[in-house]
């Protein structure tokens, strides 16, 4: 059983749907990507799972617990990072997690030694200034470590690295992968290359479905075998490859750049192999015969074609 | 309940250090001493602008000249400033988005209602403690043979109104989405009271009496059994007001 199951959620706003149908399941120990367009409904379908929004209809459980809406009970074992994550700007980062600490019920030393190690985690520790003269850098780092504060077993992230620079972006990716270990973390975004970077499984939302969902690797095999690199000595025989009968195949795209080729298969009976016959009945020897390693990019956009 | 009371302590320390808390306890304080003061001065100000051949009597001023500045500036102003000041209690956490990290760590929809009503009451009641004191420790200064009947009752009545104020100003918090809404909804609230008042017999369960009748019950002219039927209302009013608003909060959607 997963730590986060989603059954069959609708949520619409108006005449708008946003949700038909969403079904999830998320496994202990994973960094799950949650990747979709803008508008896909990635923080809606946060917020319902945090108890914020009320589904039209479906369930969500956390650990085996049923979530409610408008109630908090299911939260005890969530931490949240919201996209911009707001703090009441008059206090410290210390007087902020120690106001966090007593409501989710924390004993009193516990925050004081839970919090100095969360903001060391994180690179606040030295930091005395109110919230309120914060970066949005600091506030994001706050903000993981205000989520991890009750040692949650399932951290939800909305977009977390979606404002910051490139060093900041860094500094999120490093401290939700050394989080990694403890909790299971469920990231939303829209930034590949991150989830690429820090998670082991993905999902595609699109349409108000999940178009695509698995271990990173698992996908990338399944799709593996259908794009072709082939380098010629001569521009002459490429074009010779090129234009072979055997090729002009609506399931076959070809494209020809100086003397390498690229070729794209869309039919799931043809592969390599073939590709290889024809070069035998030709007698051309390639320089270079590579497989296309297929990129989460081409990926997502297989997905939500 | 410990969610309460941490929030609580963290409501009161937010108006402490936005200045709410100060704006409030400084516009009251400043009533407080002004009210005998114009009390006193007004005729003679007046006086000085006559011309020696119009002489006009005017009657020498009392302590209850004192009280009537005193009931005047804390309805009209005192509140006026007390709505303005409280209205944007839940829309400002909710569109900053301040709550919704607090609400995600398990704290209760309900404690954070209970806890801002809890604390505007407080600061009100502070407030308007200190514009009592100030008000009667310089009346008695300035016209120390006056005494004046009912004086703490009609206080009473003016506080519990400013409890009905707030519970109505809560509830408009629950039901709109920004500051000016809120502030709307209250004053329509309140503009709906002194609509009922037009018809006589409503005025004795009319919470607006409480504030709008406390002269009368420091001259005598009113009774105080009179209001008893208008405090009764008040007080349910302003739990059904908080009830409601709690339940309405619950369902909101964040």
């Amino acid at each position: 059983m997963g730590i986060l199951e989603v059954n069959q959620l609708y949520k619409r706003f108006g005449s708008h749907e946003v949700l038909r149908g969403l079904d999830m399941d998320i496994p202990e120990h994973s960094i799950f990507g949650f990747v979709g367009q803008n508008g896909a409904g990635k923080t809606t379908t946060m917020k319902i799972i945090l108890g914020l929004l009320k589904p039209d209809s479906g369930t969500v459980t956390v650990c085996g617990e049923k979530v409610a809406y408008g109630e908090t009970k299911t939260n005890r074992s969530i931490g949240f990072l919201p996209d911009v994550p707001e703090f009441y700007g008059y206090m410290t980062a210390r007087e902020y997690l120690k106001l966090c600490g007593e409501i989710t019920g924390l004993a009193k030393t516990g925050i004081k030694s839970k919090s100095e190690e969360l903001l060391e985690l994180v690179g606040l520790k030295d930091e005395k200034k109110k919230i309120s003269g914060f970066s949005r850098g600091m506030k994001q780092r706050l903000g993981i470590a205000q989520a991890l504060l009750n040692e949650p077993k399932l951290l939800i992230c909305d977009e977390p690295t979606s404002a910051l620079d490139p060093i900041g972006r860094k500094e999120i990716l490093d401290i939700l992968s050394a989080a990694k270990g403890k909790t299971t973390i469920v990231f939303s975004t829209h930034i590949l290359s991150d989830v690429e970077r820090i998670c082991d499984r993905i999902a595609v939302l699109h349409d108000g479905k999940l178009a695509l969902c698995g271990t990173l690797s698992e996908i990338k095999e399944r799709r593996r075998h259908n794009g072709f690199v082939i380098e010629f000595d001569s521009e002459r025989t490429a074009c010779l490859f090129e234009n072979a009968e055997e090729l002009k195949h609506p399931s076959v795209s070809l494209s020809r750049n100086e003397n390498t080729v690229t070729v794209l298969l869309t039919d799931r009976s043809i592969d390599g192999l073939f590709l290889l016959r024809v070069l035998s009945q030709k007698c051309i020897v390639p320089l270079k015969f590579t497989v296309v390693e297929p990129t989460l990019e081409s990926l997502f956009m297989e997905a939500i074609r | 309940m410990k969610g309460y009371l941490t929030f609580l302590k963290k409501e009161l320390i937010e108006y402490a250090k936005t200045y709410k808390l100060l704006i409030m306890l400084i516009v009251f304080s400043v009533f407080g001493i002004t009210n005998p003061l114009v009390a006193k001065l007004t005729p003679q100000i007046l006086r000085s602008f006559m011309t020696d051949d119009i002489v006009i009597n005017w009657p020498e001023p009392a302590a209850c000249d004192a009280w009537e500045q005193f009931f005047k500036n804390a309805t009209q102003m005192g509140l006026i400033v007390m709505v303005i000041l409280f209205s944007g209690v839940l829309s400002s956490e909710l569109s900053r988005g301040t709550l919704i990290n607090l609400l995600t760590k398990g704290l209760s929809r309900t404690s954070v209602i209970l806890s801002k009503y809890t604390c505007m009451v407080l600061v009100w009641t502070v407030s308007i403690a200190l514009c009592f004191g100030l008000t009667f420790g310089y009346t008695a200064y300035l016209f120390p043979e006056d005494d004046v009947s009912n004086l703490l009752f009609s206080v009473f009545c003016l506080w519990l109104f400013g409890l009905f104020l707030l519970a109505a100003l809560m509830i408009s918090a629950a039901l709109t989405r920004t500051g000016y809404g809120c502030m709307l909804m209250t004053g329509v609230i309140v503009v709906i009271c002194m609509l009922v008042n037009i018809i006589p017999a409503a005025h004795g369960y009319n919470p607006v009496s409480l504030a709008a009748d406390n002269m009368g019950l420091i001259t005598n002219s009113t009774e105080v059994s009179s209001l008893y039927s208008a405090i009764f209302i008040s007080f349910l009013l302003s739990l059904l007001f908080v009830s409601l608003s709690v339940r309405i909060f619950r369902k909101k959607q964040l």
